[in-house]
């Protein structure tokens, strides 16, 4: 079930009703509809693999209590591996057991041996596995930090661990944000509907609007490198940095959005990334629970920067690299997230903190933008080749044919209004503001020609959303 | 406290709706004004086809149609008045649909199918692209209801809005006032001819295998316009174009199952795939898959006498003359 889904708007509405109406007296009922609810979302695309998040979430619930329960270091540490491995078990088990075999068999064959018998399995990846394991994870981490205590309230865990927003493509929840929630009286209040309403319309301007138009040009060119040259590549891969901000940015605002509906208050996961000076900085406003997971369950373990400079280096390095490798089983990602961490580490080496100014936006956009053609190329054959014509070969730029070129003219339009939007909202924030206005009307109005604009130019029927693959 | 605030939910929504509505319907006018006014382009003759021609032969079909039907030719050929309604990109849902619009209207004196090979497989495209239907939902909406509602359940519901219905449209609209496409009679020729150089890869028989599945309501729209045609009183003929390579269809079960058709509903059918006036001749040919104008002149000039020969339409060739 897709949140741009008349499905989704339908089972939204009947959950809504029976949570404000039905069960509104009583915190567990509550907690055991939207449980059920969870289930029911997650089981429209395969009801097969809510066993995995069945299990993750028991695994990590005793967990949780045994950490607690225990003042010895080593019988914690054992337990914090339990759910290490319980977590990253699945995760690996389906998500990289094939990338890893396959890798091998061809770094072999590189070296001249031939490995017949691959063991390879034929398993999907079950949809939001990244999500939910990092979730939970981080539960029995905080508390084996002693940063959180457990609850013994399995349902309000299970709520938290497959709470349906933001189940399959987060924003990422800490269970220090999010599990309080679920154990409190949650009130009805008009503001959440009315601040839900307002982001989940944004977010589908972001997605249908902005994303999946540009993913027609998108698509175009990058499924067919070898009739395009470097103005076309170099389009493309614009193109593609707003389309993946509009899908995963729109699916976040949609997420929150909804939670709101139900009381809850989910963590901002994007805060207008192009608009960063430095890519440490792109860093603080791009997929915010995912950068920040990493800073506290990886980088900062590792020692973070209070270490030796080379270590320090080594740190935000081997970050990236993971963060690449999380985003997808193949190797343009990992090569993304290289790429990533070598530029913080230029920046720590030879830039200053605290830069500021068009020309460094305009510099650290095209490194972003550099970066993406590994993240969105087939191969990375392909996005050698792409950078290789692009420096040599620029040609002529495809704006493409028939109904192709109607869709670059829909995404340019959609993409300035976006700039337009985020641009004032970065920089003149307090001016007149449609949304912030004291007229009634002047807000209903200006809310109901966003929503003409998403039905008059949006792209319908047409995709999932991008990171729903991580 | 919060009966209150359900309250003042309600009241906020049912404002929202309203305005929105409004919004909708003033905005929806302009854009539909917007699109009717078109003069050329793909949406200009679809609704040419839909909303103004009287033709006696109406040709529909895919790109094929579209660029390989005369419409000068068979009225100098056969006397009669013709419309070239063949739409790029658009399989049997389309033209079925586009077909009892315009049935509601006119009843031509002949209908051309040009009959894709691979009209029957399964293809996400053709649903998609029924999209281009959506502006004539409210006029049409009891022709279009029952094909549009295979691709979305909520069809009718989406398409209650304006917005939705004239999604898309903006562009095209303005496009094509600035650079005007355009056709005769809704034909667009193609000029120029084939590379002699990719000719040589290109001229043995081809036997294609195919995996792709039959869709039945591909099945069931290619029924449905042969009734269509008849229970208005319409000759109908079925036509395959010309193509530049022999290709042999014994193992496209699409194709099998269209000629089934064909002969289980008497439909007149006239073959010219694999026909020797065509096969390996570049000069007639834009790409190898459709004519140049010198091959659409010459396919549509065999077709008329096929026409003739069977007696298909009443024509009266001094009358044009």
């Amino acid at each position: 079930m897709f949140f741009n889904s008349i499905d989704f708007f339908i089972f939204l509405l009947i959950v809504l009703f029976c949570y404000w109406c039905l069960v509104n007296k009583s915190i567990k009922l509550q907690n055991i509809l939207v449980l059920v609810a969870s289930y029911v979302f997650y089981g429209w695309w395969d009801y097969r693999f809510l066993s995995l998040i069945a299990i993750s979430t028991t695994i990590d619930y005793f967990v949780g209590l045994r950490l607690y329960a225990s003042r010895d270091r080593a019988i914690r540490k054992r337990w914090l591996w339990v759910s290490i491995v319980c977590n990253i078990g699945l995760l690996g088990f389906f998500k990289y057991y094939n990338f890893f075999v396959e890798s091998w068999v061809e770094m072999f064959f590189a070296f001249g041996y031939t490995i017949k018998s691959t063991w390879t399995l034929n398993v999907i990846l079950p949809v939001g596995i990244s999500f939910y394991t990092f979730q939970t994870l981080s539960y029995a981490i905080d508390i084996y930090k002693e940063k959180l205590k457990p609850t013994k309230d399995f349902i309000a865990f299970a709520t938290f661990v497959s709470f349906f927003p933001q189940l399959v493509a987060g924003p990422i929840e800490r269970a220090s944000n999010l599990l309080p929630q679920f154990l409190e009286q949650r009130k009805y209040t008009y503001h959440n509907v009315s601040s839900g309403v307002k982001l989940m319309i944004w977010g589908f301007f972001l997605k249908l609007v902005v994303a999946d138009r540009a993913a027609i040009y998108v698509d175009a060119v990058y499924n067919n490198i070898d009739n395009h040259e470097g103005l076309s590549f170099i389009a493309a891969t614009i193109l593609f940095a707003f389309q993946i901000y509009g899908d995963f940015a729109g699916y976040s605002l949609i997420a929150i959005g909804t939670a709101k509906f139900f009381g809850f208050h989910l963590m901002t996961n994007f805060r207008r990334p192009y608009f960063s000076a430095s890519v440490s900085e792109f860093w603080t406003r791009w997929h915010i629970s995912l950068s920040t997971w990493f800073r506290d369950y990886l980088y900062i373990p590792l020692g973070g920067n209070r270490v030796v400079k080379i270590r320090w280096l080594f740190n935000l390095f081997i970050t990236f690299l993971i963060s690449g490798l999380w985003h997808g089983a193949n190797w343009t990602f990992v090569i993304w997230g290289a790429l990533n961490g070598i530029y913080l580490i230029i920046e720590v080496l030879w830039f200053k903190k605290d830069r500021k100014g068009i020309a460094t936006i305009f510099l650290t956009f095209c490194l972003i933008n550099f970066a993406w053609i590994f993240f969105r190329a087939n191969s990375i054959d392909d996005a050698l080749h792409m950078i290789k014509v692009i420096f040599t070969s620029p040609g002529r730029l495809y704006i493409g044919s028939g109904d192709d070129i109607a869709a670059s003219i829909y995404a340019t339009l959609a993409i300035a209004i976006l700039l337009f939007v985020e641009f004032k909202k970065e920089y003149f924030d307090t001016l007149f503001s449609i949304s912030k206005s004291k007229y009634e009307m002047i807000r209903i109005i200006g809310y109901a020609i966003v929503v003409f604009m998403i039905l008059y130019l949006g792209v319908f029927g047409k995709s999932q959303f991008i990171y729903f693959q991580f | 406290m919060v009966t209150k605030e359900y309250k003042l939910t309600i009241i906020k929504i049912i404002k929202f709706t309203i305005v929105f509505l409004i919004v909708d319907f003033v905005l929806g006018i302009i854009s539909n004004q917007l699109f009717y006014s078109q003069e050329t382009g793909k949406y200009a003759r679809s609704t040419h086809a839909v909303e103004k021609t009287n033709a006696e032969i109406i040709v529909f079909g895919s790109s094929h149609a579209h660029r390989h039907y005369v419409p000068k030719i068979f009225e100098k050929e056969l006397g009669k008045t013709c419309y070239n309604a063949g739409a790029e990109g658009q399989q049997l849902l389309y033209h079925t649909a586009l077909q009892e619009m315009i049935l509601k209207r006119v009843k031509p004196k002949l209908i051309v199918l040009n009959i894709d090979e691979n009209f029957l497989y399964t293809s996400k495209q053709a649903y998609d692209r029924l999209s281009d239907l959506h502006p004539y939902y409210a006029g049409h909406s009891k022709e279009l209801s029952a094909i549009l509602g295979l691709k979305s359940r909520f069809i009718d519901f989406k398409l209650f809005f304006k917005s939705y219905q004239m999604n898309s449209t903006i562009v095209h609209a303005l496009r094509y006032y600035v650079s005007p496409q355009l056709d005769y009679h809704g034909y667009r020729p193609l000029y120029g001819k084939i590379n002699p150089n990719k000719v040589n890869s290109h001229t043995k028989e081809e036997v294609k295998e195919y995996v792709e599945l039959i869709d039945d309501n591909f099945v069931e729209v290619v029924e449905k316009f042969i009734d269509n045609a008849r229970n208005n009183g319409c000759e109908l003929v079925f036509v395959t174009s010309p193509t530049f390579n022999k290709v042999n269809h014994d193992k496209n079960k699409s194709f099998i199952r269209i000629k089934e058709i064909i002969a289980t509903k008497k439909v007149p059918f006239i073959d010219f795939f694999n026909s020797s006036d065509f096969n390996g001749k570049s000069e007639l040919f834009h790409d190898f898959s459709h004519l140049n104008n010198d091959g659409a002149e010459l396919f549509t000039k065999q077709l008329t006498k096929k026409i003739m020969d069977m007696n298909l339409i009443n024509y009266n060739k001094k009358m044009i003359e």
